[in-house]
């Protein structure tokens, strides 16, 4: 590929981090939760989208982007206030912006009046005229600049790394001489601060009593740490450095001391006004003997070891790297002391003595005073976990991965074969053949589990689309939507979540469409005028979970009912649960325009989403409490390529029933099994009645039902919450299968959703439930209504 | 006449986009001793190992940004006469004054030809060769 197509393939795939990023951040604008980092992290992003589009010519974009950023470069600056207008104006504009960046990716071109609308009112929000093409970024501006010239050769050779020896030395030089001090009437102080560990074990931090000290004047912080041992006997609970710290101030020694006044006991203290003899002030004791102390607060202790091993270069650093290599300032360097340039290149004057630094916006304020000890670990780690991330990814053709997949699944197919063939051949369960078996069993499941978790994406890339939606929709119907999303961390294969883009995108419009009221209505209802719109995924019981709520009016089970009544779906006397009502949505032709809106309906209905839960094997339910709102619950498998099946034998066929829709398996009593028409069997489930479906007859192995009580009944929920009961002979076990399709390998046949192959080698039929239930009701005598005979 | 294949060169952007740009544009004069950096921070860090000639390092960065990098490389004697040259958004007066004053080399607004970055990259070290 072209470099500089490939980089522009870069540029698409940063644009949309950045933009989500963008869209957190001004999320956060609109609630009023955002900090300055939020807004200047935003303004960032949207100027990286315009450098990355200038690079590439890509002017619409450019453009938009330009009147973008100033906007937020003017509320950055406090130059404009972030009122809510601002922020609503800005989030519909951000979603023309990330129509810009789709339609500069795929060659299109974002509606004019659209694109127009959102620019006028970014313009509208800056006042003043359009600015000229050089302010957009595409000149190059003379300021007079005159470029400082540089010899590469000879002895001036500008070149040079980060030597920490000269970092030190270069400090000791500029430690001024007491009278050098930078205020001449101030007194110079040296003190000496080396805390015991019950000092931590009271959880004082030295960092906070450093930054109270530099109240007291300027101070100059030195970290003595010549006690250090080697990591291997470090322990965690001593204490092991101390500080010794300048300080300039017209202050007392009283007032100094008032510092340590809590730590006095627990630290050796001394206080010397230079050029005076010392002042000993705590008793002195050695507070680095390795003396059994109290037992410390390990927080404090942790910073400790962090810093420690932050000095030692990095968290993994070998036992080896002692402090004494440290004191030679190796180039794996102290990282504090990177802190510490960090900290020295933000203080506020430019020659950048050891004045109390600034707080470095990272680092946590025990920084501001002593940049040199605790620093350290926090930087350490907010710098190592992405720096690891990046250094241990890499892009991989999906086709490998899928091929890696396949082949592992014939790997498990395979394993099961010779461990069945094993047994079969009557070795000894305890032999050592069976024995190494049962090792490559588990790590063949491992390696399963491994190579389903290269798949693993968060659904993160599903939920990011949701908030636009939400504001799309919520402006159409003049409602107010706040969306609330949880879990977008959570994991699960590659094509689910491809999939579950469609139904989550229908769930949430149908929620802010029919669910939540209107403004009014909510007020009416003695409810906050913005609604809350839950959208959540977890894991649960090896399957994912998504959880979409929402606090509007709940489902309206009258008129429910009434509108299944008036399709024919259920009769005008039949009983139903509350729970039954509800999940009347999920039928085919529930959804009609009746209900439907603009939004929402489109021509489908809750159907085409339960359709399409199922088609990916999870299931759908519905809760709702009238007046309070509705939860849609989808839970579907973590992955298409296997599934948790119960092994069943049906006419001497072995056959697979998904685990997922088994509730309960019986053995029939005849007395429980009634025919309707004297043909159509139902068996009585505690005071339930559902159909009995011979599973060889209704897959055409034979032509007459089983004796019931000779075989077992297997009670499966559709997603439809119908329920009926299979029945087989006999129930071999449960299992992990492989799923194979068999569309693609013969073609489709009803009531078999895939085939799989097990241990043996046979291939097994994987039933489709759903299309077994189905049938079953289909069938002129099994109307729904037959279903609570009982009642 | 500096060689260009002599110069050590440190991108510092934090977006990958630009690094590649300025990497694939600097190949293309000849500098090919490159190493990037998504910060300030991570910068400075990879300078410690790293002897570094030239710094081509963005304004607007998350944590340590260019500015703070180029007075963190000016204050510490041993790096501070490497080449910095800044790049930014937009021509921006005020901002490149304050980099003046930190004794930036030169600068460079986006987006920037190879050939301009090639000029920029002269104006600091002579012709490259």
């Amino acid at each position: 590929m072209d470099p500089f197509e490939s980089i522009k393939q870069t540029f698409f795939q940063e644009c949309d981090e950045l933009l989500t990023d963008a869209e957190q951040g001004l999320l956060a604008m609109e609630s009023g939760e955002a900090d300055d980092e939020t807004i200047n992290a935003v303004f960032r992003a949207v100027h990286s989208v315009k450098g990355g589009a200038g690079a590439f010519g890509l002017e619409d974009l450019i453009r938009f982007a330009h009147v973008f950023e100033t906007v937020m470069d003017e509320i950055r600056s406090g130059k404009m206030e972030l009122t809510d207008e601002v922020a609503k104006t800005l989030l519909r504009a951000f979603d023309v912006l990330a129509d810009h960046v789709a339609a500069a990716r795929d060659g299109g071109k974002v509606e004019e009046g659209r694109s127009q609308g959102a620019y006028g009112e970014l313009r509208g929000l800056i006042g003043g005229e359009e600015e000229d093409d050089d302010a957009m970024g595409g000149g190059d501006e003379d300021f007079g600049f005159v470029p400082l010239t540089l010899s590469i050769e000879g002895e001036d050779a500008p070149g040079g790394f980060i030597d920490l020896d000269a970092q030190n030395a270069e400090a000791g030089v500029e430690l001024p001489a007491p009278d050098q001090a930078p205020q001449d009437e101030l007194a110079s102080w040296t003190v000496e601060f080396s805390p015991k560990s019950e000092m931590y074990a009271k959880a004082n931090e030295a960092g906070l009593v450093l930054r109270e000290l530099a109240r007291l004047g300027e101070t100059r912080v030195t970290l003595i740490d010549e006690t250090l041992p080697p990591l291997d006997q470090l322990s965690a609970e001593q204490a092991y450095v101390s500080w010794r710290i300048q300080l300039f101030t017209d202050s007392d020694e009283a007032s100094i001391r008032e510092v340590f006044e809590f730590v006095e006991d627990d630290c050796n203290l001394i206080i010397t006004r230079d050029g005076a003899e010392p002042s000993v002030a705590a008793p002195t004791d050695d507070g680095l003997s390795d003396d059994d102390r109290a037992a410390a607060d390990s927080a404090n202790a942790d910073l400790d070891i962090a810093a420690l091993l932050a000095r030692v270069g990095g968290g993994d650093a070998p036992a080896e790297a002692a402090p004494e290599i440290v004191a030679e300032a190796p180039p794996e360097a102290p990282a504090e002391d990177v802190a510490a340039l960090i900290a020295r290149a933000q203080s506020v004057a430019p020659p950048p003595a050891a004045k109390a630094p600034t707080p470095a916006p990272t680092p946590p304020p025990v920084a501001a005073a002593a940049p040199a000890a605790a620093a350290a670990p926090a930087a350490a780690a907010a710098n190592a976990a992405p720096a690891a991330a990046a250094s241990v990814t890499i892009r991989v053709d999906l086709d490998r991965v899928d091929r890696l997949i396949n082949a592992v699944g014939e790997l498990v197919i395979q394993q099961a074969m010779l461990s069945q063939r094993v047994l079969e051949s009557g070795l000894a369960r305890s032999s050592n053949v069976a024995l190494g078996l049962e090792d490559l069993e588990l790590l063949t499941r491992e390696i399963q589990d491994s190579v389903m978790a290269i798949r693993a994406q968060p659904v993160k890339s599903v939920f990011q689309r949701m908030p636009r939606l939400a504001r799309e929709v919520a402006d159409m119907t003049g409602k107010r939507v706040k969306l609330v999303m949880e879990g977008e961390g959570t994991e699960v294969d590659k094509t689910v979540i491809e999939r579950l883009a469609d139904p989550i995108t229908h769930m949430l419009r149908n929620a802010i469409d029919h669910g939540l009221e209107d403004p009014e209505g909510r007020a009416e209802a003695g409810k906050p005028a913005e609604g809350v719109v839950r959208l959540r995924a977890l894991h649960r019981g090896g399957r994912i979970v998504i959880e979409l709520q929402d606090d509007g009016r709940g489902i309206n089970r009258p008129r429910v009912r009434g509108i299944a009544v008036a399709r024919g779906l259920i009769t005008e006397d039949q009983v139903l649960s509350d729970e039954e009502i509800d999940n009347l949505i999920f039928l085919p032709g529930f959804s009609t325009a009746e209900v439907i809106s603009d939004i929402s309906g489109r021509g489908v209905g809750m159907d085409v989403v339960r359709r399409s839960i199922q088609g990916l094997g999870g299931r759908i339910s519905i809760s709702s409490e009238p007046g309070k709102g509705s939860k849609f619950t989808m839970s579907l498998p973590l992955t298409l390529a296997v599934l948790d099946g119960m092994v069943v034998t049906a006419a001497e066929q072995t056959l697979v029933a998904p685990l997922s829709a088994i509730v309960e398996s019986l053995t029939p009593r005849t007395e429980d099994v009634h025919y309707i028409g004297g043909k159509d069997a139902v068996i009585r489930i505690r005071d339930t009645f559902v159909p009995l479906i011979d599973v060889g007859v209704a897959l055409g192995f034979r032509e007459t039902a089983i004796d019931p009580a000779s075989g077992v009944a297997v009670l499966v929920e559709s997603e439809g919450g119908g329920k009926a009961a299979l029945l087989v002979e006999a129930i071999q076990g449960q299992r992990q299968v492989v799923i194979k399709s068999l569309e693609a390998n013969y073609q489709q046949i009803d009531g078999v959703a895939a085939a799989t192959i097990l241990g043996d080698g046979r291939v097994a039929l994987i039933l489709d439930v759903d299309a077994l239930v189905t049938t079953q009701r289909r069938k002129p005598a099994a109307r729904p209504s037959e279903k609570r005979m009982a009642s | 006449m500096p060689a260009a294949s002599a110069l050590k060169t440190l991108i510092v952007d934090d977006q990958q986009t630009m690094r590649s740009l300025i990497r694939t544009s600097l190949h293309a004069l000849g500098i090919t001793q490159t190493r990037e950096a998504p910060d300030g921070e991570e910068a400075l860090r990879a300078m410690l190992s790293l002897p570094v000639n030239l710094v081509i390092t963005d304004f607007n960065m998350p944590k340590l940004d260019g500015l703070g990098l180029l007075r963190a490389i000016r204050a510490h004697g041993p790096t501070s006469k490497v080449a910095v040259i800044m790049l930014t958004g937009r021509a921006d007066r005020e901002l490149v004054q304050r980099a003046v004053q930190f004794g930036v080399n030169n600068y460079l607004v986006k987006p920037f030809t190879t050939q301009t970055l090639k000029e920029k990259i002269e104006a600091v070290f002579g012709p490259l060769s």
